[in-house]
């Protein structure tokens, strides 16, 4: 049964569309990812879903519960906002204390939360100094932990890692990643199409406000990502290129010295075509469609665009 | 309720954190009390003497007693200066006045009562009537403590006395008969000079000094016992201003960085935030009230004529100040723009309602204009508590007053950041 379920949800702000019928399900324990460039309209639905934005039309279902904008449905939620919401001049500590006794904790439980969460942000050590002398990717860090105290059964995660620098960005996938593991449900927004396609098992493609498609990552690549260039380097030549091609299933094979260029939809079983005809190579060179390709093909345009 | 708390101890620890926020809202609030308390306190003491310049011309025995006798007295500072110099003074407004002792000043009873060509002269102002006045009594008093002490002298009133018998026998004409009748009078006087021994005639002159009996009666004043009691309440009103503005501010920062949305998608309401905001901000006004009322009563004595009153007065300032800085978040989006505009307006408030400059203090205009400030009120509740004596039914007006305001500022601030 799904934990989050959106059913034609429509927003309009003046003559802006910013959600035009978007609907998807999000299992429980998935994690689930909204992917489009900025303006798609991932921050409204997320808005719309924590009670911050209330939509023209549309029903929302979280964890059973109809309305967000009730203090108790976002009890089940824990939000990560786009920007760094903490209290510069307080620590690290003091402002997981805050936040820990805001959503009800109290006591051993929030001491031992707090403590929790330091640790899953790296900033055990840094607990007494005050934000403001933290870098962004500390800061990131702990702006993602503060929602994590109260254990939330539904985690909304908008843009968790802009600005961060590569260090955090793989320690705050890390923490995704154990949080998955764990079996939360995570909703996953971003405008980065490989942390859509590292950490989430489905994705909605938005743009202008519109759900264009929604599957499994390799699913999207194969339904619309398009072909995969590949390049091998041969020991030798091929001594018959045509029937290599046939067998390769391509239509077009290039050949230039010892080294082969063809384009497939299937580049792994291209791949296993070769070893089957006994072909021996040095160098492989790759080039399989990602989400951004799936995302030019749907609309013509580059996600960062 | 604990969500509650947690937010208002949060705004205090945030607002603690920064060192120009506890001086805005602790510092400046008792300089100015301590400040303006001294300056009042000076004022209401008045001059400690008036300035008064000497002309010795006839540098007799007589005018040298006679000036260091005025020297002598309290309410008195005098200098000793020339003519030119004691009337540069007088009309530059140096001093007060000038009196100048001319030649036979000291020529006995002569100096004193020629009214043809008088031999003291005062120089003031003519427009300062009651200043010349006190002046001439001081003077007449001095003269009289200074003739007291000749007279103790027999051997001077004998040579007085040969002189005026000497004047009386040179004469013709008008004292004719009354001449025989003056002489008489001397003869008895100088015999009686002769015979009479010391004590009698010391102790039937008294000391020679104009004594007059004082009966202390302490007058019956409803008005401020120090100038602290007027101070202070108006340092609370800046203190409280300070509390304002910071929270305001505050309440616009969680906006723009993010933590005001962070609170608002968390399992809590937006009249709980807003209640939590208001309640770190009464608890720092209460608190800055504490404090303040602390020094005011350790340190400078302030007398609280009626604690209960007081206290009354104090909570209902605070709930009128909470719902001001409700409203004073709207009025714009940036710290800067809320910073600018909402001391701007806390000024004119305070400007107008006598957190700057006592009602008493100000022109008729502007006590009408007060009313519409809610410091005015503030203040005047305050002060019923500390020494105007309000009753409770006195207190209602003040306290209504400042309720409504607070409540409607409140409504509006919400309002306005729900449009927001």
């Amino acid at each position: 049964m799904a934990i989050i379920a959106v059913e034609k949800l429509c927003k309009r702000f003046g003559d802006v569309v910013a959600v035009d019928g978007v609907g998807f399900e999000v299992g429980r324990g998935e994690m689930f990812g909204l992917l489009g460039p900025n303006g798609a309209g991932k921050t409204t639905t997320i808005g719309i879903l924590c009670g911050l934005v209330r939509p023209d039309s549309g029903t929302i279902r979280l964890d059973g519960k109809t309305d967000p904008t009730r203090p108790d449905v976002r009890a089940s939620l824990g939000v990560v906002p786009q920007s760094l919401a903490l209290y510069d001049e307080l620590t690290a500590q003091a402002n997981l204390e805050f936040f820990g006794r805001i959503n009800g904790l109290a006591g051993r439980r929030l001491w031992d939360r707090v403590a929790a969460c330091l640790d899953l942000a790296g900033l055990s050590q840094r607990r007494k100094d005050r934000v403001a002398t933290f870098s962004g990717g500390m800061k990131r860090r702990l702006n993602l932990v503060c929602s994590l105290l109260h254990e939330p059964a539904i985690l909304l995660l908008d843009e968790p890692t802009v600005g961060v620098d590569p260090q955090s960005r793989n320690l705050i996938f890390d923490t995704i990643e154990k949080l998955r593991s764990d079996g939360r449900t995570i909703l996953y927004t971003t405008h980065y199409m490989e942390e859509a396609q590292r950490l989430c098992d489905r994705v909605a493609i938005l743009d202008h406000g519109k759900m264009l498609v929604l599957d499994t990552v390799a699913n999207l690549i194969a339904q619309h990502g398009g072909i995969s260039h590949i390049e091998v380097g041969l020991d030798e030549a091929p001594g018959d290129p045509e029937e290599l091609a046939s067998r390769l299933g391509v239509g077009d094979l290039g050949l230039e010295g010892k080294t082969i260029r063809f384009q497939t939809r299937e580049p792994a079983q291209a791949l296993a075509t070769l070893n089957q005809c006994g072909v021996r190579y040095k160098t492989l060179k790759v080039d399989t469609a990602n989400l951004e390709d799936v995302f030019l093909n749907l609309t013509g345009r580059r996600l960062r665009d | 309720m604990a969500k509650l708390v947690a937010l208002a101890l949060k705004d205090l620890r945030v607002l603690t954190a920064d060192k120009g926020n506890v001086f805005w809202v602790f510092g400046f609030p008792l300089l100015f009390a301590l400040l303006f308390g001294a300056v009042y306190a000076g004022a209401g003491k008045g001059p400690s003497g008036m300035k008064l310049a000497v002309v010795d011309e006839d540098q007799s025995e007589f005018s040298q007693l006679y000036v260091t006798h005025l020297e002598s007295e309290e309410a008195l500072k005098v200098s000793r200066v020339d003519r030119e110099q004691a009337l540069t003074q007088v009309r530059k407004g140096w001093i007060a006045a000038a009196v100048v002792l001319r030649p036979g000043f000291g020529d006995g009873f002569s100096g004193f009562f020629d009214a043809n060509n008088p031999k003291l002269q005062i120089a003031s102002d003519p427009g300062q009537k009651m200043q010349a006045a006190y002046l001439e009594g001081l003077l007449a008093k001095a003269q009289f403590e200074v003739m007291a002490k000749r007279f103790r002298d027999r051997q001077w009133m004998r040579g007085q006395m040969d002189t005026w018998r000497g004047e009386i026998q040179r004469a013709s004409g008008p004292l004719g008969t009354d001449a025989s009748v003056y002489l008489r009078f001397f003869d008895s006087m100088d015999k009686f000079l002769t015979d009479v021994n010391d004590q009698t005639y010391q102790g039937g002159l008294g000391n020679g000094v104009l004594n007059v009996a004082k009966l202390d009666v302490q007058q019956e004043y409803d008005g401020p016992r120090t100038p602290f009691q007027i101070t202070f309440p108006q340092a609370i009103l800046w203190a409280i201003l300070g509390c304002v503005a910071t929270f305001a501010i505050s309440i616009v920062r969680e906006r723009t960085t993010g933590t005001f949305q962070r609170l608002r998608i968390g399992p809590i309401s937006q009249a709980d935030i807003l209640a939590g905001k208001g309640l770190a901000c009464f608890l720092t006004c209460a608190l800055v009230i504490g404090l303040l009322v602390a020094v005011g009563k350790l340190v400078f004595k302030v007398p609280i004529g009626s604690w209960a009153m007081f206290l009354l007065g104090a909570v209902c300032t605070c709930l009128c100040f909470v719902g001001l800085m409700m409203l004073v978040s709207t009025l714009g989006k940036t710290e800067q723009s809320v910073g600018g505009a909402g001391w701007a307006i806390l000024m004119v408030l305070a400007m107008f309602g006598g957190a700057m400059m006592p009602l008493a203090f100000m022109p008729s205009w502007m006590r009408s204009i007060s009313h519409i400030s809610p410091i005015k009120w503030g203040i005047l509740a305050m002060e019923g508590g500390i020494w105007r004596g309000f009753t409770l039914p006195e207190m209602l007006l003040p306290c209504g007053v400042l309720l409504a305001f607070g409540s409607v500022f409140f409504a509006l601030g919400v309002l306005m950041l729900r449009r927001q």
